[in-house]
């Protein structure tokens, strides 16, 4: 049938190109809809965060548009402590928050791996913290850390009897919004685990056993090594999304105490809304620097691994 | 993993799973709880956790404080409408990078892909001019344009890969048929690929759904409001001594349901798709 209808038409210019020409167009035409918004939401605008990080521009003042500065706003930073702060702190923030959510989403992909009646009602449990809104976990916390009705509190004081301040005391709030991010990503972490666990052999257990490995040593020798590549990409995607973390502090302590939980994103979102866009665009690229040396490293890594596994 | 000895490994292993339950279901708990108590009584030191008379007088409260409905609705239109635009553009890029070899095809791929790291916040200035002198600010499209863009990166690696997967024999064989491309995408290729689609959109719901950022950057009117803003929104009329917790934790709630139906709904396939997406 399609033959015939094909055979119907008569040779118009599109069937006159070469098969290959054919397909390129095709490809192109697929291509375009998806190419076309990453260009008008991200490469586009990226090229003129870079061009404004070199200007001086408030459209509150400079209403002849943006006054070329040099590398002028990024001296500024070099001056600002609460840029500085707040890299430090986003600094922390990823790195704690990304090592917890790697070590214990392990071992909660071995929870879910686990031969037990209760697997799959794991397996349902451990989508929910990944799936609510941010902003709801974000201000659930913020209400269950507080200091006088909050229960986490109470908890630790009744159980553990833990005496602490949490988002009044300026390093327990960092430990507190780190914990939240762990709490809320470390179910993502553990289903990509579980994926990469589901993928290691049993026969390489059973011979390790043979030899009268135990469980430790299995992790260490066996599903560690294996799982290098999968940690390796899983812990640089986290890295570099939370890099940018925004809602969870914004929401949670306010950026506060003082600057002590401000991140980056929260700096750029402060210095945005005063219209100082000339320097919100060079703490952006300052951002975006950290992200790509991030990346280049984790290539490297991923190369180096990837080779040996 | 299941070779400890038969009692003491199961033990162990409820245990954990016990813990694990706790932890993660405790804030759902409090959440929920909060939303029913009086507010009277949620201010209370210690904390009560088990409300002495139930009572919805804090949902109700919430509804008069913002504009649920059309919260709710402007975010029903948002999440759709970007899980949606983004499945079929990813559909299309996905297809042509996995089965059509052309020169750039790599170089495509990668500036897609990588354009996954690139900050939100690090773009939204230059963006919001853009989309300004466009008219796109306070827009649904608008909204859905950028959100589904967002999207695209992870959407696309998840769908080539499961585009590679699947044998490209069957469409050589409609080729030789006499199919053109039209037909093999429409006839051939999206019934094989549709539960990978149906994946993709239910998890770009939940995240878009989730969102905050753009639409508390973009969006100032109640109509393209969301209900993410009007969580943050709640916490304005407060005192200044507390944020109206007992509001919060109804919306909250209201917030969570849909989510959870998925999840229920959509279990596996939510973890297939987001496991193939991050491993290859």
């Amino acid at each position: 049938m399609a033959a015939q209808s094909r055979a119907a038409h008569p040779p118009g210019r599109f069937s006159r190109l070469t098969l290959r020409q054919r397909f390129y167009i095709v490809a192109i035409l697929l291509l375009l809809p998806a190419v076309a918004l990453r260009v008008f939401t991200a490469f586009y605008p990226f090229l003129q965060t870079a061009y404004l990080s070199l200007h001086k521009y408030n459209p509150a003042f400079d209403h002849n548009g943006p006054v070329f500065v040099g590398l002028n706003n990024f001296a500024r930073i070099g001056s600002d402590p609460v840029v500085q702060a707040s890299i430090g702190f986003t600094i922390l923030f990823v790195v704690g928050a990304t090592f917890f959510q790697l070590t214990l989403g392990l071992a909660v992909a071995h929870l879910l791996n686990a031969a037990f009646r209760l697997r799959y009602l794991a397996r349902a449990l451990v989508l929910i913290p990944w799936a609510i809104p941010m902003a709801v976990a974000a201000l659930g916390f913020r209400w269950m850390f507080d200091d006088q009705f909050g229960i986490i509190p109470d908890l630790l004081r009744t159980i553990f009897g833990v005496q602490a301040r949490w988002l009044i005391d300026p390093n327990n709030s960092k430990l507190a919004v780190v914990s939240v991010a762990v709490w809320k990503s470390t179910p993502f972490v553990a289903l990509v685990l579980l994926a990469g666990l589901q993928g290691i052999g049993r026969d390489l257990y059973e011979a390790a056993r043979v030899d009268g490995a135990n469980a430790w040593t299995c992790l260490f020798y066996i599903t560690i090594p294996m799982l290098m590549p999968i940690l390796i990409t899983t812990g640089m995607f986290m890295i570099v999304w939370q890099l940018a973390v925004f809602d969870l502090p914004f929401l949670m302590t306010g950026g506060g105490p003082g600057f002590s939980t401000t991140v980056i994103a929260q700096k750029i979102y402060l210095e945005s809304n005063s219209l100082n866009y000339g320097y919100a665009a060079s703490i952006s690229m300052v951002l975006v620097g950290i992200v790509a040396l991030v990346g280049v490293v984790g290539l490297y890594l991923f190369r180096r691994f990837d080779v040996s596994a | 993993m299941a070779r400890f000895t038969r009692f003491g490994g199961s033990v162990l292993v409820y245990a954990c799973f016990i813990i694990f339950a706790v932890v993660i279901g405790l804030p759902f708990y409090f959440i929920f709880i909060s939303s029913i108590t009086p507010s009277s009584e949620l201010f209370n030191i210690p904390p009560t956790y088990l409300p002495s008379a139930p009572t919805l007088e804090n949902y109700l409260k919430m509804t008069e404080s913002i504009p649920f409905l059309t919260y709710f609705r402007n975010s029903l239109i948002f999440g759709i409408g970007s899980s949606a635009v983004s499945v079929i553009a990813a559909g299309m890029a996905a297809y042509a990078l996995a089965r059509i070899r052309f020169p750039g095809s790599n170089i495509i791929y990668l500036a897609l892909i990588l354009s996954v790291a690139l900050p939100q916040i690090a773009v939204l200035v230059p963006m919001y001019q853009t989309f300004n002198s466009f008219k796109l600010v306070n827009t649904h499209h608008g909204l859905i344009i950028m959100m589904s863009s967002l999207m695209l990166p992870f959407t696309i690696m998840t769908l080539v890969s499961f585009i590679n997967q699947v044998p490209a024999e069957i469409e050589e064989a409609a080729y030789i048929d006499g199919a053109n491309t039209a037909q093999i995408i429409l006839r051939v290729v999206l019934p094989l690929i549709r539960p990978a689609l149906f994946t993709m959109f239910l998890i770009n719901f939940i995240i878009s759904w989730n969102e905050l950022l753009y639409p508390l950057v973009f969006a100032h009117n109640v109509d393209t409001k969301t209900l993410s803003v009007g969580l943050t929104e709640l916490t304005d009329p407060g005192s200044t001594y507390t944020k109206p917790w007992d509001q919060m934790s109804a919306l909250s709630v209201f917030m969570i349901v849909p989510v959870l139906l998925i999840i229920l709904f959509g279990q596996r396939m939510i973890i297939s798709g987001l496991a193939r997406g991050a491993l290859k």
